[in-house]
């Protein structure tokens, strides 16, 4: 192969040095058709396949980078069937605020803090692959995502003693990405629930869930979001539908809005994964946005 | 020819200056007549921050449908027989491709000879708005409509 596109450019060279009488355009043409011969495109990572470190509720396959310190503020608001007396839930805001901060490109921990029950989390997420062009190329992005949450509400002396442990949950994803086209992104998530405690007996503690989203750009900052997550282990009395969520992202220069409608109520992983709390059929859904804005630290 | 020739571009406003650097620049230079090519992917630009650098791809230069801009054409005046150590101020003029849109530009710059290869420097100025490539309104201040580029670039005999 190598020796063939030596032949190839010797023989354009020797055409010219010959004085063969190209056109001007044709022979400059064929310079750059030569240097395409001579160079390899380098393997490059593909960049934003999402917009932002959420596909809505659940995460992508985004990091946020080397020494960048990425700030969440999101709200979800009551149920849209709640009607004009509470403003179609504005009057009903949950909030959570998030740091996530990018140790490596690859490798990122976060904390947060979410008003619906009270929940702590802290995170760690890194990006095992990332899909790439050029002659090493791979055809997706593989990140993985493990959270650990914390319920902080009080008990009444009626449940005392409460142990800790009974507080807690976790949940371990891998977000299967792939930037399709510069306007559509696919990602697959498989998940693992864990929860230390259920609320009744027969819910399952341990909970398996398969995960879609995407994003289509509708223009250059502007996109459609979606997920859907799919219960592959039954729970309970069909207590929860699967978590379905709608939704825009916007882009101002350092900010990346998104706004959305969810049945999720939670905003943390074990509540809009196992626990989303509203049906679609209803109308018991919740509008939200997530505003993030990153910051320097370290460049 | 090269392929770690040197992109260096400058956006200086009295808000915010923005710069990049690129070291995969590609190119050929046929000696005999002062033909040349060169080639630069968009994506190997590397920003101080991450988010310049996704803004660049994504909004800008739109790198997925554009991934290279182009410069071809012709040194003039050229002399072949450069003596070591020698350097000669000429113009490049030719077709540069940003965007997917050609401009004819002519760039002036240094060549030279020493040490067995042809050693090029230029500086230019490309204009956004001669490659459509928009700015929104609340970001205009921020980002230059005229951007200083500057090019170093080592070619070795193939």
């Amino acid at each position: 192969m190598k020796y063939r596109r030596h032949t190839f450019l010797w023989s354009q060279v020797l055409c010219w040095s010959l004085g063969l009488m190209w056109a001007h355009d044709a022979s400059s043409q064929g310079l750059l058709d030569a240097l395409n011969e001579a160079v390899e495109e380098p393997t490059l990572p593909v960049s934003a396949t999402f917009k932002d470190t959420r596909i809505v509720n659940v995460q992508s396959n985004e990091t946020p980078a080397e020494g960048v310190l990425h700030f969440v503020i999101a709200h979800r608001f009551g149920t849209l069937s709640s009607g004009a007396y509470d403003l179609w839930g504005l009057d009903n805001a949950q909030m959570r605020m998030a740091f996530d901060y990018g140790i490596t490109d690859r490798f990122a921990v976060g904390v947060a803090r979410n008003t619906y029950q009270k929940t702590y989390e802290a995170n760690v997420k890194a990006r095992l692959l990332r899909q790439s062009t050029g002659p090493d190329a791979f055809p997706l992005s593989v990140t993985w995502y493990s959270v650990a949450m914390a319920n902080g509400l009080r008990v009444s002396a009626l449940e005392e003693p409460y142990p800790f442990t009974r507080r807690m949950s976790y949940v371990h994803q891998a977000v299967l990405a792939r930037k399709m086209s510069e306007d559509l992104s696919i990602a697959v998530i498989p998940s693992f629930v864990h929860r230390n405690f259920v609320e009744s007996s027969g819910e399952a503690h341990d909970l398996f869930l398969v995960g879609f989203g995407g994003r289509y750009k509708l223009g250059p900052r502007f996109s459609l979001n979606g997920e859907y997550h799919h219960f592959l282990t039954p729970t309970f009395g069909d207590a929860f539908s699967p978590s379905l969520s709608l939704g825009v992202d916007i882009e101002t220069g350092g900010h990346v809005f998104q706004l959305h409608i969810t049945n999720a109520r939670g905003m943390f992983e074990r509540s809009f994964l196992a626990e989303p709390l509203g049906t679609w059929r209803d109308g018991n859904v919740y509008f939200g946005f997530n505003l993030s804005r990153v910051f320097t630290v370290k460049s | 020819m090269t392929r770690d020739g040197h992109v260096h571009f400058f956006s200086s406003t009295p808000i915010e200056d923005i710069e990049a650097d690129n070291h995969q620049m590609s190119g050929l230079l046929d000696a005999s007549t002062g033909e040349f090519a060169f080639q630069v992917q968009m994506r190997a630009f590397h920003f101080e921050k991450a988010l310049m650098e996704e803004h660049f791809n994504e909004n800008y230069v739109e790198s997925e449908s554009h991934p290279s801009a182009t410069f071809q054409g012709t040194i003039e005046p050229w002399d072949p027989d450069l003596k070591n150590g020698e350097s000669h101020d000429v113009v490049a003029k030719g077709t540069f491709e940003c965007h997917g849109i050609a401009q004819a530009q002519e760039i002036r710059g240094k060549i030279s000879w020493s040490d067995e290869a042809w050693r090029i420097e230029a500086e230019f100025e490309v204009a956004l708005a001669d490659h459509s490539i928009d700015v929104p309104a609340v970001v205009r201040d921020n980002i230059a409509e005229r951007i200083d580029v500057d090019v170093h670039a080592t070619l070795l005999p193939r």
